[in-house]
């Protein structure tokens, strides 16, 4: 319960930081702050259980048809992510109320960076795997859009970042999917539990490969590394917060987790070392050459995420220790040079390494705890840095993956450490020695500072006092691998082979620095690997071939884009034909009749097909429709029938509105292109031929229908059957149909409405025999309407028949100019009608559920009404209603808005 | 047998309007393949029982399946919208009936 209540506050926080911050401004970060500590402290009330080795966790059925739950679950693992989690978030917001600004919208940054602690918060006590990949995609699209934030240079970053970020999230979800498939759960601690069955499945491999792909991306590992540097654009705090501290962390945060499963596997441990402790060296290497102290830091970052993953990837129980106490290091002392860059870059208004010098005796409390924190980087005693990196030392000494292996990632990583010396001393050198530039600088108010000084001085007492850490990294460390204790940390091992291992380390880096020109030279010659430029020519490339392929579509003219699918299903049903077997068996014979239309429709196609004019086309397609009309009383569906007729009718209407616009004549086609059409119309023509020959018409009734045919009655009272699936067994469907609907009138109701032209045609049209028809017609239209619509569940007709006969009333007093003269007063209230139509077949349906009965089911009352019997009423009727809305709205709208210019105004 | 090559009748004639040039052709093109998807329909629901399933008035044994034809009849409908949308389509091309015939 402990948990839910930190992610809720954390949504509530989140929630509340725009309009906390409209009223306090920047100032909101205090409160912000004091938010991410309440949470922290809400955390701590489970410390001692999980600190005992237990596990709090809570959960709710979520998707209980696929065995996914909302599990929330804190070990010490993910307790020790939370503390990152919470104590840098605290930090950085208290941090940002200084830097952000004074004045000016600071909401949506507030917003989101709280947005992004709740989703990591989120990330690292999930409980469940589709959670934990939720969460995971979460951080992955709020960095975007801080990264965006900046402004037009921050796009390509942001873009970047998403792209291969949003890569590795597909790769999790790919391990997810295939833990599940293995495990047969989605739960955590189930599939932690399983290391047997998935180191016994074929599929291991491939998920520990997905894992690291998502890991890689999200934490910078090369080649997936150049996102981070670019993702520098972003404003100070979320380069520490997100892309130092906490984000970049996922990835290693998900080894760790996974390495219960995969740690000692020879496969995992080799990908990992290598992977890890290459990134570590490039990327050391290139932030040596770094002159921007935030893309330098950045370089460091990757690096040092390197050397964490590597540390992983040996996988022993010193091993994973050291990482964990590395990571904690890690984040807060590049936390904190973060934010003393930032406070450095607001003062002196530069970040160029080679142009700062000599803030000492300007800035000495800036100077000092930017000092401070160099040294924990650079593995200096008595700094916590020191610690971490001599117990990193120590897991990689102990590698046993290959003969030799230990050694050679001792020298490495001894190699690696003292680059790393060499560009902190860069920095500290630059903030530190060389004359004065800026004499008028001051230092910052205390308030900018305190962030800033708490990290750099929590980090320099927490290396004697190490041990304080003890029971919170032995706890995660054995989360990660129940069976082997983990070793406890001490300030001081006496003169161990790691001491030798730092001594060297310090007196290489000092040569590296002592020698910086030389090296600079060396260092240039050699060619960059950096990544973005051919991420971007790669990307460019892609939608280049992406335009390309779409290029030939890019055209006024509907042919080469419709002809394709044509010719495709006239493939598929040529591939068809050829292999089909199941030609045999006995049709129904046609009736003479039914020959009869087949000859009528063919030859009125063939005028259609061939028509010059709009007004033929027009005639002919109705004709059509009238002959369709007596095939489907032909075959028994009275409804169809009726509907299409109607149907058939309004189109007529609707198409005279338009067209009588239109020029008369219909454009020439080229001789050429009417062949090649006509060639794959036949085609078609033969292919859907032969389709419906094969497939269809032999059998005896379906299941289905047989079902609706006897049960019809008994469940519903109705006797028109098809009106009954309609309305009462498959409501919802019908509630789909008019959703599409309803959206069609939507569509008519933003097509520009016919210009309603005042004055030139002030004289509506009267004709003599239409008018006085339509005012002795229309009483009785209207009824037949209510009529059709009433008998619907007994007879042919219902809701959709009963609006197709309204409509053609409206569009009749249309065409005559009697409801254009209201037309002012009818055109709002059309077009609420399909809204009200879906409103009440909605209410139909929920009026069930209110019942307690499923969504839509048909709810029956009866009263004994004397004298006229028995009268039923079922909800149905009422959901039918709604459909008869929607038609109407429908018709309404599209008569109204196509034939507005046939009416005058006023 | 009829049924077959009344939807091969209906869908060439279709393919050939919706490719030659002109919207109003493309309009009725559509309308043509519609009629045959419906056909289509109705037809994969047996064409032996022709009578209407309406109880008490038909033999049950003789009465088609229902299925289809609730699936046409919503079709049919669905297939005037799109006619209309299509229509108004024309209408938004061309402003105040002065304009050509827009070369499909």
């Amino acid at each position: 319960m402990v948990l839910l209540i930190a992610l809720a506050l954390m949504g509530g926080l989140t929630l509340a930081a725009p309009p906390v911050s409209r009223r306090l401004g920047r100032d909101a970060g205090y409160v912000l702050a004091a938010g991410f500590a309440a949470v922290a402290l809400v955390l701590s009330t489970a410390s001692s259980t999980v600190l005992a080795g237990g596990v709090v966790s809570v959960s709710w059925s979520w998707i209980p048809s696929l065995g996914v739950s909302f599990t929330l679950r804190m070990d010490g693992l993910s307790a020790l992510f939370c503390v990152l989690i919470l104590g840098v978030g605290a930090l950085i917001m208290a941090y940002s109320a200084r830097y952000l600004p004074e004045g000016g919208p600071h909401g949506a940054v507030y917003c989101l960076i709280t947005a992004f602690g709740g989703s990591m918060l989120g990330l690292v006590l999930a409980g469940d795997l589709v959670l934990l990949y939720v969460f995971w995609e979460l951080t992955t699209v709020v960095s975007f859009l801080l990264i965006g934030m900046s402004g037009g240079k921050g796009t390509r970053p942001a873009a970047r970042a998403l792209l291969v970020t949003g890569a590795g999230g597909l790769a999790l979800l790919g391990a997810v999917v295939l833990l599940v498939a293995v495990v047969g759960s989605s739960d955590l601690t189930a599939v932690l539990g399983a290391r047997e069955e998935v180191a016994a499945s074929p599929l291991g491999p491939a998920i520990a490969a997905l894992v690291i792909m998502a890991a890689f991306t999200k934490s910078g590992q090369v080649p997936f590394h150049f996102w981070l540097p670019g993702a520098m654009v972003a404003i100070t705090p979320v380069s520490a917060y997100l892309h130092a501290a906490t984000m970049v962390k996922a990835g290693i945060y998900l080894l760790m987790r996974f390495s219960t499963l995969f740690a000692g596997e020879p496969g995992w441990t080799l990908v990992l070392m290598g992977s890890g402790l290459l990134t570590a060296l490039l990327a050391s290497v290139w932030a040596l050459l770094e002159r921007d102290l935030k893309a330098l830091l950045a370089y460091s970052t990757v690096s040092q995420l390197g050397l964490l993953t590597a540390s992983i990837g040996v996988g022993t129980s010193v091993a994973l220790a050291a990482a964990v106490l590395h990571t904690f290091a890690h984040a807060l002392f590049k936390a904190t040079l973060f934010m003393l860059v930032g406070v450095i870059d607001r003062e002196a208004g530069n970040r160029d390494i080679h142009q700062l010098s000599g803030l000492m005796r300007v800035m000495p409390v800036t100077a000092a705890l930017t000092g401070l924190a160099g040294l924990s980087l650079a593995g200096v005693i008595p700094m916590i840095g020191f610690v971490s990196k001599e117990s990193l030392f120590q897991g990689f000494t102990g590698a046993r993956v290959v003969p030799g292996a230990g050694a050679v990632a001792g020298v490495l990583a001894v190699v690696i450490s003292a680059l790393t010396f060499a560009y902190a001393m860069r920095i500290c050198y630059g903030v530190f020695a060389g004359p004065t530039l800026q004499p008028r600088l001051r230092e910052p108010s205390w308030s900018f500072l305190a962030p800033a000084a708490v990290a750099a001085v929590a980090g320099l007492v927490l290396g004697p006092a190490v041990t304080v850490l003890n029971p919170l990294v032995r706890q995660a460390s054995l989360d990660i691998e129940p069976w082997a204790e983990p070793p406890l940390f001490v300030f001081w091992h006496g003169f161990s082979i790691e001491l030798f291992m730092s001594a060297a380390t310090i007196g290489l880096g000092l040569v590296l620095f002592l020698t910086r020109d030389r090296v600079d030279r060396v260092l240039r010659r050699s060619s960059s690997l950096e990544g973005g430029e051919q991420f971007d020519r790669g990307y460019g490339a892609l939608l280049k071939a992406g335009s390309a392929v779409a290029a030939s579509t890019h055209r006024d003219s509907a042919a080469p884009f419709l002809a394709r699918p044509v010719a495709g299903v006239v493939l598929l049903g040529g591939v068809g034909v050829v292999t089909y077997a199941g030609w045999g068996g006995a049709r129904p014979p046609s009736g003479p009749a039914d020959w009869i239309v087949l000859a009528l429709v063919a030859m009125v196609v063939a005028g259609l097909v061939t028509a010059r004019s709009v007004l033929g086309t027009v005639v002919l397609g109705g004709t059509v429709g009238l002959l369709m009309t007596v095939w489907f009383l032909r075959a028994g569906a009275v409804d169809v029938a009726l509907t299409l007729l109607l149907a058939e009718i309004m189109t007529a209407i609707v198409a005279a509105f338009v067209l009588g616009r239109e020029p008369r004549s219909l454009p020439r086609t080229g001789r050429r292109g009417a062949l090649a059409a006509g060639g794959l119309a036949v085609l078609a023509g033969a292919t859907a031929a032969a389709g419906t020959a094969a497939l269809t018409g032999r059998r005896e009734i379906s299941e289905a229908g047989a079902f609706f045919l006897r049960a019809a009655e008994p469940e519903t009272g109705g006797h028109n059957v098809v009106n009954t699936v309609l309305v009462d067994f498959r409501g919802f469907d019908t509630l789909g149909e008019i959703s599409v609907l309803a959206v069609v009138a939507l569509g008519l109701s933003s097509v520009r409405a016919g210009r309603m032209r005042s004055g030139s045609r002030a004289e509506p049209y009267r004709s003599p025999v239409l008018t006085p028809a339509y005012r002795v017609l229309a009483p009785f239209i209207g009824v037949l309407s209510g009529y059709l619509f009433l008998r619907g569940h007994q007879e042919p007709g219902g809701g959709f028949i009963a609006a197709l006969v309204s409509g053609i009333l409206v569009a009749f007093g249309v065409l005559i100019g009697r409801v254009g003269a209201a037309a002012g007063t009818v055109r709002p209230g059309a077009a609420w009608l399909p809204g009200w139509g879906l409103a009440v077949a909605v209410a139909a349906g929920l009026a069930a559920a209110v019942a307690g009965r499923a969504f839509l089911t048909p709810l029956k009352a009866s009263w004994s009404v004397p004298l006229l019997g028995v009268l039923e009423f079922s909800s149905s009727l009422l959901f039918d209603f709604g459909v008869y809305l929607v038609v109407l709205g429908l018709m309404v709208t599209a008569v109204i808005r196509l034939g507005a210019e046939e009416e005058p105004v006023g | 047998m009829s049924a077959p090559l009344l939807v091969g009748v209906l869908v060439a004639g279709g393919v050939f309007l919706v490719l030659l040039p002109g919207m109003v052709r493309i309009v009725f093109g559509f309308v043509l393949l519609g009629h045959a998807v419906n056909v289509l329909l109705v037809t994969a629901g047996g064409t032996g029982r022709t009578r209407a399933p309406l109880i008490g008035e038909e033999d049950p044994a003789r009465m088609a399946d229902p299925l289809p034809q609730a699936f046409v009849l919503t079709a049919i409908v669905i297939t005037f919208g799109t006619t209309v949308y299509l229509l108004s389509m024309i209408r938004a091309r061309s402003p105040g009936g002065r304009s050509e015939e827009p070369s499909g």
